[in-house]
Order: structure tokens, then C-alpha cells, then sequence
């Protein structure tokens, strides 16, 4: 006898698959005409909007009506992804070096990492070692850059301007993307702390969720890049996951006040929003 | 009627129903209801809830009849819809029903003396909703319900070699469970 099959020489595996079809076995009539009385509304409503749920199904209108401020914030976050992702994949390999983590030889060559100034936020500047022997621009992450270049291809002479024109891009990149996200988490949590006189369903702190959710990535894919790379930002960043972790975590189901006071801890103790603030220039969007 | 021509058929009805032909809803749904309503029945146990279930299955897949684009037969497509609705409704009864089956056990004493019949009824019964739910669902969905692994992959947005897993470890563990009874049937 095997686990995979009944064995219809086994009495007790024929016993059991006979007896299997007893379990729950449907006795009575099924109530059509009940169930399509319920039914026959959203029927005729798709026939007449095709996208919009009759007021016969709660669960799907309600759904609809909470996703809609939240959708943007998906897009934007996906954006995002997309953008570092690209920039990774792309202009990484060709503008030479962007992650900063140690890989073998390359990483004495980029040991010193240059932080990558943040709009509005303070920037705190390592003082470069090694690279700073053949840096002579002014612009620290395009020197950076095109010393990386020569040094890893010195039988073809990279091409200066090119080169200069891939940092600055990722550079750009990098900045507009962080921005991005310190706008985003700052508005999440801006609503979170909001909302918390207002009593919240399941279904609001599952949308909560999926927002933070949303940031948190964006948030852990800054971290792993030269964004990070100030030491303040990357404290900022770091903290953020923590408290964006703790949301989505809990997000599966309607807070607990034990469980909204750890958040709200969390926050307060690493003055997380102020510091989104002034990381966050005033008047900035998430463009 | 033929299968093919059963789904020209549901296609045709389906084009009714997005022009806004009740009719052709009422007879769309007449020919799934009690597939879906049964299944849900064996899932749940519980005829209100396999009613609202099964509302609740039509009721989402009448409003997202313009996202099926007929690549699969729409049973298939509606079934997939049921055991999603009937997989989430479950959850959200699944704290009620341990706390009542913690009180079932608390109260039950071993009996020494078992009526064959009945007593493994109840036994099977017992050892098939402590399953693990996954292994569960593919037993019912399979060796009750008669669908392929192939249409509970689909369903259950897994693979066929999974689902053949979990009923392999589902028969398994029925068997397991039901070890004691195996002398009586042998000296029957």
C-alpha cells in the first residue's frame, strides 16, 4: 500500500474512502431562489456599470471605495522599485560603482563612500582616503566614479564625459528616489498618528498595511544603496524600517491599544516624524 | 450536450449576461449553483454558511465577469473564485470553530466500547477537520468532490505535484488516525 493511493484491496482504505464521501455530505435542498435574490442585484448593476459593484455586495463596494487613496501610493511605490532596480541593472555595471559593499578587490577601490547629498536633509561627508588621491573635480561622486572607471579599464580609457554623465544621472536618481520615499513615509505616517482617535476596521489597517508595506520595500532597497551611505540618512532609513516593519506586521487585523502604544513608542523614542520633516525639504512631493 | 457544445453554450449566455441579460445570469448561475453550494457545504458543514459562500462566489464573479476572457471553462474560472471565498470565509470562522472543538474534547470521555460504524464516522470526521488545511482542502476538493489535481492546482494556485502531495500526507494521516480500526475490517 502506498500513501499516494487508496487500495481498493485494503478494507480499511475502501472503508475510509467510502466513508470519506459521508463527511459533510449535503442533505436537504439547496436554496437557489434565497441565494439568487442576493445575487440577481449585482447581476444587473455589472450589466449596467460593468466596474462598479452593486450595493447588494458591502464587502466588494466598500473594498473598491477604500483602495482608491491608497492606489497611488502603489504606483508611486512601484515606480520607485522600478527606478533603483533600473539604475542598478543598468548604470551600475557602466558607470562602475554604485553598491558600496566590499566584493572582493573592487571593494578597496571603493572603500570610502561618498555620500549622495539628500534634498533638505543634513549631509555629513566622510572624508575620502584612498580615492582621493585621483580625485580632482569638485563634485565628490563624479570623482569617485571616473577614478573607478580608469581604474577598471585601463587598456580602454573610459570616456570622461560619459561616465561623469551616468553618475550624475544615478546620482540624481538615488536623491529623487529617497525623496520620494521620505515623502511617502511621512505622509503614512502623518495619517497613522491621525487617525488615532477614529475607531479602525480590519479592512483600513489592512490598506495601512499594504501602504506601509509598499514604503517599507522602497525604504530597504534605499538602505541596500549609495543613498544610504550618509550616515545620517541610513540612521533615518533604519529606524523608518523598524516602525514601518511594526505597522505591517500588525496590520492584519484591528490594533490592539498595547500594540498601537509599542508604534507610537517606537516613533516617539527615535523622533522619527521631526526627522522626516527636515530630511523632507518643505513643500516637496512625491513627483 | 456535448462538452463543446455546452461551453458555446456559456460563452453565449456569458455575452448575455454582459449585455445586461438577467435571464441569462439566472440560467448561468442555475447551472452551477449546487456544484458550488455542495462544495462549500463540504468545506464548511454548515448549510448558512455554505449559502453565504456561495453567494458571495456568484456575487464576485458576476461583478468581475468582464476580467474572464474564456481561456479556461468557466466553471473552472467560478469554482476557482468558490474555494478562494470559501478558503477566506473559513478563516474568519476558523477561531470559532477551534474554540468549540477544545470544548468538544474537553467533554468527550474515551469510550472502551465502539460501535464500528457510527464511532468511526465520527472518528474519520474528527481526524479529516484536524487535517492541516491545505491537506484538507485537496482531500475534500479530490477524494470527495472528484476534482483533478489539476483543477485544485488551478484553484488553489498551486502545482499538481503539490496537491498530490498534500493528499498523499492527507491519506497518510487519516490512516494514522484511524490505525485502530484496521484489525475489525481485517476479521470481518
Amino acid at each position: 500500500m502506498t500513501d499516494t493511493q487508496w487500495n481498493d484491496d485494503d478494507p480499511m482504505d475502501a472503508r475510509l474512502r467510502d466513508l470519506a464521501n459521508e463527511y459533510n455530505r449535503p442533505t436537504g435542498v439547496v436554496p437557489r431562489e434565497a441565494m439568487w435574490q442576493a445575487i440577481a442585484p449585482t447581476v444587473r448593476a455589472a450589466a449596467q456599470a460593468p466596474d462598479i459593484a452593486p450595493a447588494g455586495t458591502p464587502s466588494i463596494t466598500r473594498k473598491r471605495r477604500t483602495i482608491a487613496p491608497f492606489a497611488w501610493s502603489t504606483a508611486l511605490a512601484a515606480g520607485l522599485v522600478l527606478g533603483i532596480m533600473l539604475e542598478r541593472e543598468v548604470l551600475a555595471p557602466r558607470g562602475g560603482t554604485v553598491d558600496t559593499t566590499p566584493r572582493g578587490a573592487d571593494s578597496r577601490q571603493v572603500a570610502t563612500t561618498t555620500p549622495i547629498p539628500m534634498s533638505g536633509a543634513t549631509v555629513v561627508a566622510k572624508a575620502p582616503d584612498r580615492t582621493t588621491q585621483v580625485a580632482t573635480t569638485n563634485t565628490p561622486q563624479v570623482e569617485r566614479r571616473g577614478a573607478r572607471a580608469t581604474a577598471t579599464n585601463e587598456s580602454a580609457p573610459a570616456t570622461g564625459s560619459t561616465t561623469t554623465d551616468i553618475g550624475a544621472n544615478a546620482q540624481q536618481l538615488y536623491r529623487l528616489a529617497a525623496r520620494q520615499t521620505l515623502v511617502q513615509a511621512e505622509a503614512l505616517l502623518t495619517a497613522y498618528r491621525a487617525s488615532d482617535d477614529q475607531p479602525r476596521d480590519q479592512e483600513s489597517m489592512q490598506q495601512a498595511g499594504r501602504w506601509a508595506r509598499d514604503v517599507l520595500t522602497s525604504t530597504r532597497l534605499l538602505l541596500d544603496s549609495p543613498a544610504a551611505n550618509d550616515p545620517q540618512m541610513r540612521a533615518l532609513f533604519t529606524d523608518l524600517e523598524l516602525v514601518l516593519a511594526q505597522i505591517v506586521q500588525l496590520s492584519g487585523a484591528p490594533l490592539q491599544a498595547g500594540e498601537r502604544e509599542l508604534i507610537e513608542r517606537a516613533m516617539r523614542d527615535r523622533d522619527l516624524l521631526p526627522r522626516l520633516r527636515s530630511a523632507v525639504p518643505a513643500g516637496a512631493t512625491a513627483d | 450536450m456535448d462538452g463543446q457544445q455546452q461551453q458555446l453554450d456559456e460563452a453565449d449566455l456569458i455575452a448575455r449576461v454582459r449585455a445586461g441579460d438577467e435571464a441569462a445570469g439566472r440560467k448561468l448561475y442555475d447551472a452551477h449553483v449546487d456544484r458550488v453550494f455542495w462544495l462549500a457545504y463540504r468545506m464548511s458543514g454548515r448549510h448558512e454558511l455554505a449559502q453565504d459562500f456561495t453567494q458571495d462566489a456568484f456575487i464576485r464573479a458576476f461583478s468581475r465577469l468582464n476580467e474572464y476572457r474564456g481561456e479556461a471553462a468557466f466553471g473552472s474560472w467560478l469554482h476557482t473564485i468558490a474555494v478562494s471565498v470559501i478558503l477566506n470565509g473559513l478563516q474568519k470562522v476558523k477561531r470559532f470553530d477551534q474554540r468549540e472543538a477544545v470544548l468538544d474534547e474537553a467533554v468527550m470521555v474515551p469510550s472502551r466500547t465502539r460501535h464500528a460504524e457510527p464511532d468511526l464516522k465520527e472518528r474519520l470526521k474528527k481526524a479529516i477537520d484536524a487535517l492541516p488545511e491545505g491537506c484538507r482542502t485537496v482531500f475534500l476538493l479530490h477524494d470527495v468532490e472528484g476534482y483533478t489535481h489539476e483543477e485544485i492546482g488551478s484553484a488553489l494556485e498551486i502545482t499538481a505535484g503539490t496537491s498530490k502531495a498534500q493528499l498523499s500526507r492527507a491519506r497518510a494521516k487519516l490512516r494514522e488516525s484511524l490505525a485502530d480500526f484496521a484489525g475489525e475490517w481485517v476479521h470481518d
